[in-house]
């Protein structure tokens, strides 16, 4: 399977994907089409510099952003007939996200933010409990489902965000630089467990980042640069 | 539980923290103006509520009004209707007028109202108003002073007075001298309204009839409804059987002025109080577009996760309509604690500032009184809550606009 040559049997699929930004009187084209294709289960990672469009082309394949052209498939679906709406709606089921900053809900205890995803797919009953709690125990916070993430390190909170991210059983979770705010150690142990519960849930992981360390843990390493992507 | 309604909740009232300084200030805001919407109008309502009382035990529910006068055969008439009619229970005839009274050379100018006393116990409980004396000593030769006009004068039970009637005046276009009628003090009443006690005299019927020359005719008949009656009923149906020149009212038309302008200033001062309310759903609106602001982050996350832009809007709208409801519960009991001692409250005023007795004379009543409607109480809640829900909608609106990808973004 190629990132350049797209499987029918892919979990998440771009094609051709083009995007450019108004810059003063210029247009920056950031993806010139870019293809892209993710298996079930798979991990892979994309590196770039800064400004190569990482994150853009992430917001793209979450859906929270249109390219100018391209197509996006999210398992057999076209997504990219889907209006913005039709797209936040299948979110939540179909993909969970990791950003750098964590972005938890700071009135909510970590196990109230886990269980967040569930609640806005409709109801929280024993069973998402359950697994809420087991999420927090696999990322290693049993003891701290009560506390606030102010009450967190930077590396727990990144825990909270990647069990969060897991809640709802997605079949991709999309982490943008989820290494960027810790340091090296605790950068380390956050990319190996989420490694380890992605493998575990069965979700393929795109994990974009600058640590070529990092990406070499995932099973693709790709790399955007000048608006395409190409093998690391 | 909705996700919206639960993360609004928890964005107000975060569990393990404490309550946030603008949910505090948002609620404090709406609950004062609650509790002085509800204090002003329980007042205000407090006034009529006695005001109606002293009416209906002065004059009863309905009064029968000669446009001139009521001679013997009219007076009759009248009679046969009040007795036929099922709604009323007692009825009595009266005259009023004003005359001169003197006592050791100080001169005063009351109201009088003459009655027949026998009559008149069955429509009014005057007996209850009496401080001193008792209405059984009243008869042709003596009268019942308001004790405001009493201690101006300086007369106390027993003493005697003197009165001047206006036919004196008449008598002495023809060069007749009118004696004043010298009368017995039999006793003192006070109602607690400062027009009635400062200067009222109750005398009997034939008395006024002499100092008035009206013979035995009558200004008009004091009317007691049997209880539950509807007065305003009553009034249409006597009105029915009634001679020409004679008209049944109830105790509202019969002071219609004095009504509407009660009635008026209640609605001039609802109507401005509102606006402490608007204020206080202003500075909602005002903190939750702060909060919008702030949040613009986990706005986008909320997107990012799966939220609609109505659900996020209908977090906002949730907050201001929780804020509404817990201000309006804090301000109705707030304003229901400060009626229960506003006596206390008022003395205390008072007391630092224009004494006890200044207070009685420029309000008019001797405690401060206070009746709360039912109907008011749930004017206030629907509005407060509603002003509080539509100073959700603004920050509502804003952050349902928001893009997650741009909030995201956002620094």
């Amino acid at each position: 399977m190629s990132a350049l040559q797209p499987s029918s049997f892919s979990v998440l699929r771009a094609r051709g994907i083009a995007k450019t930004y108004p810059s003063g009187d210029r247009t920056l084209a950031v993806l010139t089409g870019v293809d892209f294709a993710l298996a079930a289960g798979e991990t892979v990672s994309v590196r770039g510099e800064s400004g190569s469009g990482k994150s853009t082309l992430l917001n793209i394949l979450a859906g929270l952003d249109r390219p100018d052209r391209g197509e996006l498939f999210w398992g057999t679906e076209a997504a990219h007939d889907l209006s913005l709406g039709e797209l936040t709606a299948r979110r939540s089921r179909f993909l969970g996200m990791v950003f750098q900053s964590y972005y938890l809900i700071p009135e909510l205890d970590a196990f109230a933010n886990v269980l967040l995803g569930a609640r806005m797919l409709g109801g929280v009953g024993a069973a998402e409990r359950a697994r809420a709690t087991a999420l927090l125990r696999r990322v290693g916070l049993a003891e701290r489902g009560h506390h606030l993430p102010a009450q967190l390190s930077g590396g727990e909170r990144q825990r909270v965000a990647v069990a969060r991210a897991l809640m709802n059983r997605p079949a991709v979770i999309l982490a943008d630089e989820p290494t960027g705010n810790l340091d090296e150690r605790t950068g380390d142990e956050v990319i190996g467990l989420l490694l380890e519960v992605c493998a575990e849930e069965k979700a393929a992981l795109v994990l974009v980042t600058h640590n070529p360390a990092h990406a070499k843990k995932t099973s693709r390493q790709l790399v955007l640069k000048n608006g395409q992507m190409g093998y690391g | 539980m909705p996700w919206p309604i639960y993360l609004a909740f928890k964005q107000l009232f975060p569990s393990g923290r404490r309550v946030p300084f603008f949910t505090l200030i948002s609620v404090l805001g709406v609950a004062l103006g609650v509790a002085l919407m509800l204090v002003t109008m329980s007042v205000m309502g407090g006034f009529g509520h006695q005001i109606k009382k002293m009416i209906i035990d002065t004059q009863g529910e309905v009064q029968v009004r000669a446009r001139v006068l009521l001679d013997q055969p009219a007076a009759a008439t009248v009679e046969k209707a009040l007795a036929a009619s099922p709604a009323v229970e007692a009825y009595a005839p009266y005259a009023t007028g004003m005359v001169m009274l003197e006592y050791q050379s100080r001169p005063a100018f009351p109201a009088v109202q003459g009655f027949n006393y026998e009559q008149m116990k069955k429509v009014v409980p005057l007996g209850q108003y009496l401080t001193a004396g008792s209405l059984d000593n009243l008869d042709d030769d003596s009268v019942i002073l308001s004790s405001v006009l009493a201690s101006t004068l300086g007369v106390r039970m027993g003493d005697t007075v003197s009165l001047y009637s206006p036919l004196a005046l008449e008598r002495a276009k023809r060069n007749e001298l009118l004696l004043p009628r010298e009368v017995l003090v039999a006793g003192i009443f006070h109602v607690g309204h400062q027009q009635l006690d400062s200067s009222t005299v109750l005398c009997s019927l034939r008395l006024m009839q002499d100092l008035y020359g009206l013979e035995q005719r009558v200004h008009g008949y004091n009317v007691r409804l049997k209880p539950g009656a509807d007065e305003h009923a009553a009034a249409a149906a006597l009105n029915q059987n009634l001679p020409a020149g004679t008209r049944a009212l109830t105790w509202f038309e019969a002071n219609a002025d004095f009504q509407a302008v009660l009635s008026f200033e209640r609605n001039m001062i609802f109507f401005l109080l509102t606006f402490i309310i608007v204020v206080a759903a202003f500075s909602i609106t005002s903190s939750l577009l702060v909060t919008v602001v702030r949040k613009t982050r986990e706005i986008g996350l909320l997107g990012a996760m799966g939220g609609r832009a109505r659900h996020v809007a209908a977090c906002f709208c949730v907050q201001g309509l929780f804020i509404g409801l817990a201000g309006t519960a804090l301000g109705l009991a707030l304003g229901f604690a400060l009626l229960h001692f506003r006596d206390d409250l008022v003395g205390f005023i008072a007391r630092m500032t224009m004494g006890r007795e200044a207070f009685v004379k420029f309000y008019q009543f001797s405690a401060l009184p206070a009746h709360t409607a039912p109907k008011d109480v749930a004017l206030i809640i629907i509005f407060s809550v509603l002003a509080s829900t539509i100073a959700g909608l603004i920050p509502a609106w804003r952050a349902a606009r928001l893009q997650p990808v741009e909030a995201l973004r956002s620094e």
